[in-house]
């Protein structure tokens, strides 16, 4: 059982999300591995983007319910 | 300094087979870099057709691309006065015609199947920053004392390194490849330490910039985003207005983030560079109100529009007593006293919330000289959001922390705050959620004492600004985020407008990305269907470290300013790098843009040689296994397999002042005295070598033993004189 998702925490990008904020080009990233590097500065709001840095693949804002932790 | 291998003229690496798309930028890029293109509108039309071929290269093309490539190549095939763009038209033309299927494979895969593309990819530090900063490259060059340079290359993808190198929230930091083997590179405190260097040096200066195209872009917001699309709009050649509501520039830099962590001087000495560029500022208007889209459009003359409006808004905590008793909220406060309002909020200060902007607050109102203050937050220490830095800084000021508190009611008298009513919480699991909530425990009410409230709860965007636009149902702006276009046609947004509160460095990366979509919306240049793949901007001879030397190096600590003097004054609390302190983590820096981490060389030492000498545990993102450098020379006997195998010239292996030594992106891994022919002294390479090759012969069942002390060439001859049978050593294959 998680909380939130904290900073510099290993994650994988494991589904498509059904947010509107998921677009087409997001479907290559499912499966990568990546580290969250801003989880939402303000409030701890499930809702909220966070920044992953995702390897070889760039830095993104993607919507938490793709994301899984990996430890 | 080892000069390592470097690529052929044409970008790519001989001993792999070519790639014509690669082929095609290296030629562009030549030709680009070369001046032979003297006319701007041929140079122009080139730099297009690079920034497609790009695309391609690195899997962002759509099916538009190539057609748009064939289209341009050909205007640049016409060109009326130049010979060398006809030349390189037809040279662009004839390639794409000729190998089209490996365009069209590279725009389908998004893959290289040769590798060529995938050789010259972007460090993970690279890739990882938001704006693309060719980080290897500028560490490499402060650790060489070439600050210009390394700001130059710094502001290719960034025209702000000064200000990101004391607030940016560093996600190269956390991909850098060197944590995995202990702590990452300082690369954001390098950065400042460059850019001051830099300033104080005179020679921080701005880009050649292109000659006046005569259209006009007009950018809403004088943020970070704003500024950003501003300055290499500005290169280009467009005429920028900039409108800003506030009297001066910077955005939340400047309104939001304190004195103490960013001086204000520093974001006016870089704005200072954009208004150099020719870039107006129309500050104290307020687009919407003072001035509207069809003012600006039909009596102006903008034809493109940015808005960088970032998320001015705050939530509310929508509770009792929070409208009659005049709280304040984070950012008002923050951007009152940076704007010249220093006032200490209370005596007793609270602070509602667990980011950084609560920290910002809460270490503000030390400053300012309030007798407490404390945060309250929601749930516990391990879930603030809040950067642990900070954090501790806080705690070092004498900021208190309240955690699982519940804010139930503000509470006060006469209109003055005299209370804060909350309730402990715990975190339990909710049906239907991973993740745990903080829920109040029922009786355990307290009341806080305090006589003013903060509340640091979070921002959200104004959607009174351009409601014509469409927004997400986090009500931001709604745009393509690779090209950041909205709805409205030749309308781009970028920042936390449209993600929300963020971070300067993602406003800084759409910043650039706006720029580069507004250039390609104007020019009817097909937009990318990716995301960017960052351009590495040099290829830098590697900084030569003994592996003793890079395994004992450790990451500086960032020397502070003396507590009692940040509990008292808002000057900067990082004190910042020395030099000696920058040049030795260049050397710490592992390279990554040249040593891609394939394995390669890892895989031909064990399984080809059966050596096993290469324990580059690093390697593996998810499970990084131990490295120590010093380990290598143990087993490794010198041969050069794994050089030989090295798709990137990363591992090398040289002969040098009678020592043969490898090196893995100048880290010196062995190093290992040469034996010479006895007869003619040529190298026959280090006694551990000789030696295993002496075994290997007497493993496949010879009984011959190899002469170890004179060389094949030699032994044939002397074989050829006394007509002995001779084994000469076996060639070492990867
Ligand atoms: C307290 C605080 C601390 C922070 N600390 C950090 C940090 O340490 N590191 C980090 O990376 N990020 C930090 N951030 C976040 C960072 O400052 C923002 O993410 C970034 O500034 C966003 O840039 P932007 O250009 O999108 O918007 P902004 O910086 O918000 O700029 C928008 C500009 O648009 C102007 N504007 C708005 N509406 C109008 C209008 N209608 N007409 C004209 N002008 C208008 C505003 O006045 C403002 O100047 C912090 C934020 C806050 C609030
Ligand atoms: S070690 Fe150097 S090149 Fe590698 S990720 Fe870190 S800073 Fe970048």
């Amino acid at each position: 059982m998680t909380t939130t998702f904290r900073r510099g925490q290993h994650v994988e990008v494991f589904q498509k999300s059904s947010d509107e904020s998921w677009e087409p080009y997001m479907d290559h990233f499912i499966g990568l591995h990546g580290i969250i590097v801003d989880p939402d500065t303000s409030i701890n709001d499930p809702s909220a983007l966070v920044e992953v840095s995702l390897e070889g693949k760039g830095t993104h804002r993607l919507p938490q319910d793709s994301l899984r932790a990996l430890e | 300094m080892t000069e390592s291998k470097t690529l052929n003229k044409n970008g790519q690496l001989s001993a792999y087979p070519p790639c014509p798309v690669n082929d095609a930028i290296a030629r562009l890029e030549g030709e680009i870099a070369g001046g032979a293109l003297s006319h701007p509108r041929s140079r122009r039309i080139a730099e297009e057709i690079r920034d497609l071929v790009n695309d391609v290269a690195w899997g962002r093309a759509g099916n538009d691309h190539l057609p748009a490539i064939e289209e341009l190549a050909g205007k640049l095939a016409a060109d009326p006065e130049l010979d060398a763009a006809r030349q390189l038209g037809k040279q662009v033309k004839n390639n794409l015609a000729e190998h089209r299927e490996v365009f069209e494979s590279h725009v389908e895969t998004r893959n290289c199947a040769t590798g060529a593309c995938t050789r010259l990819a972007p460090a993970p530090c690279q890739t990882a920053c938001p704006a693309g900063i060719d980080v290897p490259t500028y560490v490499t060059l402060i650790g060489m004392g070439r600050h210009a340079e390394a700001i130059d290359i710094i502001r290719k993808d960034n025209p702000f390194p000064w200000v990101c190198g004391l607030v940016c929230t560093r996600p190269c930091e956390f991909m850098c490849v060197r944590g995995r083997i202990d702590t990452s590179i300082s690369i954001k405190a390098m950065k400042a330490y460059a850019a001051e260097r830099a300033f104080s040096e005179g020679t921080y200066t701005n880009p050649p910039q292109a000659e006046p195209n005569g259209r006009k872009v007009c950018i809403v917001g004088a943020g970070p985003g704003g500024i950003t699309c501003a300055y290499y709009l500005a290169l280009k050649g467009y005429e920028v207005t900039v409108i800003e509501a506030l009297p001066t520039a910077g955005g939340m830099m400047l309104t939001g983030i304190p004195r103490y962590r960013l001086p204000r001087e520093v974001i006016d000495r870089e704005v200072a560079m954009m208004e150099d560029l020719g870039v107006q500022f129309r500050f104290g208007t307020f687009f919407g109100k003072d001035v509207t889209l069809e003012e600006l459009k039909e009596k102006e003359g903008f034809e493109a529009f940015f808005i960088a409006i970032g998320a001015q808004r705050c939530w509310n905590l929508d509770i009792p007593g929070e409208k009659e008793f005049a709280n304040i909220k984070a950012i008002h406060f923050l951007r009152d006293m940076a704007l010249g309002i220093r006032r200490r909020p209370g005596r007793r200060v609270l602070i509602v919330g667990g980011g950084n902007v609560a920290i910002d607050a809460a270490r503000s109102c030390i400053r300012l000289g309030c007798e407490s203050v404390t945060i309250a937050y929601r749930r516990s220490r391990d879930e603030m959001p809040a950067d642990v830095e900070e954090v501790e800084q806080a705690e070092e000021e004498g900021v208190h922390f309240e955690f699982l508190t519940i804010p139930v009611a503000i509470l006060g008298e006469n209109g003055k705050i005299t209370g804060f009513h909350c309730q402990h919480a715990e975190l339990v699991a909710r049906e239907g959620s991973s993740r745990l909530s903080p829920v109040p425990i029922e009786g355990s009410d307290f009341i806080m004492d305090c006589d003013q409230v903060i509340t640091a709860i979070g921002q959200r965007v104004d959607d009174e600004v351009f409601p014509e636009l469409k927004r997400t149902r986090r009500n931001t702006i709604e745009v393509n985020t690779v090209s950041m276009d909205t709805d409205i046609p030749g309308v781009f947004s970028a920042g936390d407008a449209v993600i929300g509160p963020a971070t300067v460095v993602e406003a800084i990366g759409g910043g650039k990305r706006a720029a580069e979509g507004i250039d390609r919306w104007f020019n009817h240049i097909p937009q990318p269907k990716m995301p960017p793949v960052p351009v590495r901007r040099r290829r830098l001879e590697c900084i030569e470290v003994p592996a003793a030397t890079k395994m004992t190096l450790k990451r500086p600590e960032m020397p502070h300013l003396a507590p009692e003097r940040r509990k008292t004054t808002f000057q900067q609390v990082e004190l910042g790098l020395d030099e000696h302190a920058v040049h030795d983590e260049a050397r710490r820096c592992l390279r990554c843009d040249i040593c891609l981490r394939c394995g390669k060389c890892i895989e031909v030492c064990r399984d080809k040689m059966d050596i096993d000498a290469l324990k580059l545990g690093y390697f593996d993102f998810d499970h990084p296994v131990k490295t120590d450098f010093r380990k290598i020379a143990d087993r490794c006997i010198g041969c050069g397999a794994c050089a030989m195998n090295c798709p990137n010239h990363a591992m090398t292996i040289t002969d040098r002042d009678g020592e043969r030594i490898l090196s893995l992106c100048g880290t010196i891994l062995n190093r290992q005295p040469l034996v010479h022919c006895r007869e003619c002294g040529a190298i026959m390479g280090p006694r551990k070598y000789l030696d295993f090759v002496q075994k290997r012969v007497q493993r496949v069942g010879s009984d011959i033993r190899i002469t170890r002390d004179t060389c094949d060439n030699c032994l044939r001859k002397k074989s050829a004189v006394s007509g002995a049978e001779i084994t000469t050593s076996p060639k070492i294959e990867g």
